[in-house]
């Protein structure tokens, strides 16, 4: 339902852009006759209801149809793309969830020390930071000063994992600077509220130690927010990242979407865009599940 | 010296008639040994034999020869090794009767091979065919084919698959990109194969410059096999050229090995090409300083500084005829009076735009097309400088003393945004108030047809506009009263009818001298300002020789390897 409603919304508001495809695969200088058959060609020309229940009546069968502008299977394009944005967002998080959480946890526990500022503020001003300028910063220091990470992230055709997961560095620590602050911040002030509930309270005064306390009452607890924090920044690195994937020439699913909305390439842009859809719903649920592992009054609430 | 006239004597004998008289205005000075060359090579005559020529008849002012095979690197490459090249892109399917983007062409003409390549002086280097002449009035133009060329599916390349490559490209229901430069002069049915190896063009009309109309210049024009189907041109990267495609992958980049049956033996010197696409200039620009790629096909002063001040970069500077348009409505106030058009054009300090802009590698235009590229320009006409205190003259004596007031329309891309600002402050200094609207490219040229497109209704407006091999486009779809790009809405009789006699001239003093009628009347009507050229820049890495680019936008790797 969410998604049906997701590809209408893009379907209707990619109409309002102005060109149109055979235009763009025309170029601004061809006849206007020409323009016109190719779009009776490629079928734009229809209404666009027609359009529509057209496609999704090909999703239903399972075909996304072609690109109107590369002239071949979306799926083909989607594939490549989205790969690549997985590879990417897979780096980041391994490397920004594991130091945000820690992060988080350590700046909550000596709350208000030195140690706690520059992790917050730090993290903070990092986040504000645009990802174009972390990303031109990291290129200059580490690919071209020091010399020692590539500068683009695609790696050259038939690489290795290893050598791909080099080329991929850069990108992914640009990412990590953005989102470190943001996680470790949630993160913080779900372990300080933990901290200051009744039932760490109960915990230290029955005379555990603190390590006990923090790893079995207080983590559960307090990674709850921070858990729908990390899902909903799924969305982002999958379909979002279009400046960083311009600065580093990596062809993922952000300068998909963005390419085909510029081109009006109405089922390229419908199938990306629920791709994308489909990994935020997916990470949602996932996130759901992890809820109720940590936190067992969900599973006691929805089995009632 | 008897021996020398002799022989020159029994050359101009098999010479036809254009080609003698080349030759008379060579020997009498009043082209230069380079035009002489240039113009020799474009009649068919081969390189050696004009060079032969231009030494015995001693003729001509100008003193570089001019026969260097187009600007590339110096230093001796070995073979071997893959060749990593940055480009844009391409925008859409790669099929070679629709390609219009840079990236598409750099693409193309890797695998694919023209008639003749037009390198960065504008010569003619014969490729597929190896010579051509017209017939007296340029109305016929018979190319003599190459010997012993394979596509590189195996099958020979004769005379029938140039026959039905103009074809396609000529027809007006294909909606092909070429069609803006052959047509009025070439039709279907209009290329002829008279045997294997020869082929003739019969024009609609005589057309002097005709060769680079089937050249690289027109860069749609790969041969292809006469049956081939355009639109399955992806699969197979068909063609005759250098480079084999082994993987495609769009957005990303093309694999290529060395096409192992390529008709000149040791080419290409290098074992593999990736060519690599940028959507970005700066990531672009990083790449190369990074060391992932050896060449950068183009970068702009603006976002490749760093690789000007580079010591490991070498920068390749080609001349080009490539320019921004700024139009003024002539027939929508406040341009209808044309001293407010020469006062715009009067108040830009030309200069100090291209060194602002360009850090001075560019031409300075004198508000018309020809480009000091070309070599039928007439030079001797002045160029017009700043002057502030004439420009506000002629604006008070149009009776808008009291200030006027125009919207400048125009989309965000290059150097453009920038060169706008620049118009809206020279501007004030006569009372001129520019109210900027800058948009993206889409919004700009709209559905490209009068009504319907701000790039051709608005009252003033910045249009960017790329390479041509000759400035024939440029004196046509921008300027003439039927012209499909006439955004200034410039109508003038005289003009067209001066066009149509440069178009038709054959003889390079002729050109000159309606040339130069048209630059003295585009500059007092002013329709348009034409105030630089910018060169076209490419970046190799210095251990890399033998890149020869050409200022439309291909990137000739046959000769390109890497030095110890």
């Amino acid at each position: 339902m969410t998604l049906w409603l997701l590809s209408l919304i893009i379907f209707f508001g990619a109409q309002i852009l102005p060109g149109n495809v055979g235009r763009a695969i025309l170029g601004p200088l061809a006849d206007q006759a020409v323009v016109d058959n190719l779009n009776h060609e490629l079928g734009t020309d229809r209404p666009l209801i027609e359009q529509y229940t057209d496609w999704l009546s090909g999703l239903f069968r399972g075909d996304m149809g072609d690109s109107l502008v590369y002239g071949r299977p979306v799926s083909s394009l989607l594939v490549d793309a989205l790969g690549k944005s997985l590879k990417l967002a897979a780096v980041a998080f391994v490397i920004v969830v594991p130091l945000a959480i820690l992060g988080g946890v350590i700046a909550a526990l000596r709350r208000d020390t030195a140690v706690d500022r520059v992790i917050t503020l730090g993290g903070l001003s990092l986040t504000v930071v645009p990802e174009f300028v972390t990303g031109i910063i990291l290129i200059l220091v580490f690919g071209l000063w020091l010399d020692v990470l590539p500068v683009s992230a695609n790696a050259p055709p038939g690489s290795d994992p290893l050598t791909q997961l080099k080329y991929l560095i850069l990108p992914a620590l640009t990412l990590v600077i953005l989102l470190f602050g943001y996680i470790a911040r949630i993160t913080r002030a779900g372990t300080i509220e933990s901290l200051d509930s009744d039932y760490a309270r109960t915990a230290f005064l029955k005379g555990l130690p603190r390590r006990t306390v923090v790893r079995r009452h207080v983590l559960r607890n307090s990674l709850l927010p921070t858990i729908a924090v990390i899902a909903t920044q799924t969305g982002y690195l999958i379909g979002g990242l279009v400046v960083i994937e311009t600065l580093f020439n990596y062809p993922g699913m952000g300068r998909l979407i963005f390419t085909a909305a510029q081109q009006k390439d109405f089922p390229l842009l419908e199938a990306s865009v629920l791709v994308v859809g489909m990994v935020f719903l997916i990470a949602t649920l996932l996130a759901d599940i992890a809820y109720s592992l940590l936190n067992p009054r969900i599973r006691y609430a929805a089995t009632e | 010296m008897d021996e020398t006239q002799r022989r020159v004597d029994a050359i101009r004998a098999q010479r036809n008639e254009i080609e003698n008289h080349v030759i008379d205005e060579y020997t009498a000075g009043r082209i230069s040994r380079r035009e002489f060359i240039r113009r020799g090579t474009v009649l068919g005559m081969s390189i050696p034999l004009v060079s032969f020529i231009a030494a015995a008849c001693g003729g001509g002012g100008g003193t570089s020869a001019g026969t260097s095979p187009g600007q590339t690197t110096g230093g001796t490459a070995n073979a071997g090794g893959t060749i990593r090249a940055g480009t844009s892109p391409p925008a859409t399917k790669l099929n070679p009767l629709l390609v219009q983007d840079q990236g598409g062409l750099s693409v193309l003409s890797q695998s694919g091979e023209y008639l003749t390549f037009s390198d960065s002086k504008l010569n003619l280097q014969p490729v597929l065919a190896e010579t051509f002449e017209p017939n007296d009035d340029a109305s016929v133009w018979t190319f003599k084919l190459r010997q012993g060329v394979k596509f590189q599916d195996g099958t020979p390349f004769v005379a029938n698959d140039v026959v039905g490559t103009f074809d396609r490209l000529s027809n007006p229901k294909t909606g092909g990109n070429a069609l803006s430069a052959l047509g009025g002069y070439l039709k279907p049915g209009g290329t002829q194969a008279v045997d294997d190896t020869t082929v003739a063009f019969h024009l609609e009309a005589p057309n002097g410059n005709f060769p680079y109309l089937v050249s690289s210049d027109n860069y749609n024009a790969i041969i292809l096999p006469a049956d081939f189907d355009p639109d399955t041109w992806e699969q197979s990267f068909m063609g005759t050229g250098p480079w084999k495609m082994t993987k495609y992958t769009p957005k990303e980049g093309v694999s290529y090995t060395k096409n192992p049956d390529y008709w000149s033996p040791n080419q290409p010197l290098a074992d593999a090409l990736e060519m690599k696409f940028f959507a970005d200039e700066q990531a672009a620009v990083l790449a190369i300083q990074g060391g992932q790629t050896d060449v950068q096909l183009q970068f702009s002063v603006s976002g490749g500084q760093a690789l000007l001040n580079d010591p490991n970069v070498t920068v390749i500077k080609t001349r080009s005829a490539a320019h921004r348009q700024v139009h003024m409505r002539t027939d929508m106030e406040p341009f209808t009076d044309k001293r407010v058009r020469q006062a715009m054009a009067l108040v830009l300090d030309r200069q100090a735009i291209v060194d602002g802009l360009f850090d001075g590698l560019s031409d300075i235009g004198n508000d018309h097309p020809f480009a000091p590229v070309f070599p039928s320009t007439d030079t001797s006409v002045a160029q017009r400088e700043l002057d502030v205190e004439q420009a506000k003259q002629l604006v008070a004596d149009a009776g808008m003393s009291g200030g006027f007031s125009a919207k400048l329309e125009t989309w965000k891309g290059f150097e453009i945004p920038d060169y706008a600002v620049l118009i809206q402050n020279a501007a004030k200094e006569i009372g001129g108030t520019i109210e900027l609207s800058i948009t993206d490219a889409s919004t700009y040229y709209g559905d490209g047809t009068y009504g319907n497109s701000r790039w051709l209704d608005s009252v003033m407006g910045i249009t960017e506009y790329g390479h041509r091999g000759v400035p024939n486009v440029f004196l046509d779809a921008p300027l003439k009263s039927t012209g499909t790009w006439n955004s200034a809405h410039f109508k003038n009789p005289t003009y067209d009818g001066l066009v149509d006699d440069y178009v038709s001239a054959v003889d390079l003093q002729s050109q000159k001298s309606t040339a130069g009628q048209i630059e003295q009347l585009l500059l007092d009507e002013t329709p348009i300002i034409f105030s630089y050229f910018y060169y076209f820049l490419t970046a190799t890495k210095s251990n890399v020789v033998g890149v020869e680019p050409s200022a439309m936008g291909h990137l000739n790797l046959r000769e390109t390897g890497f030095v110890s």
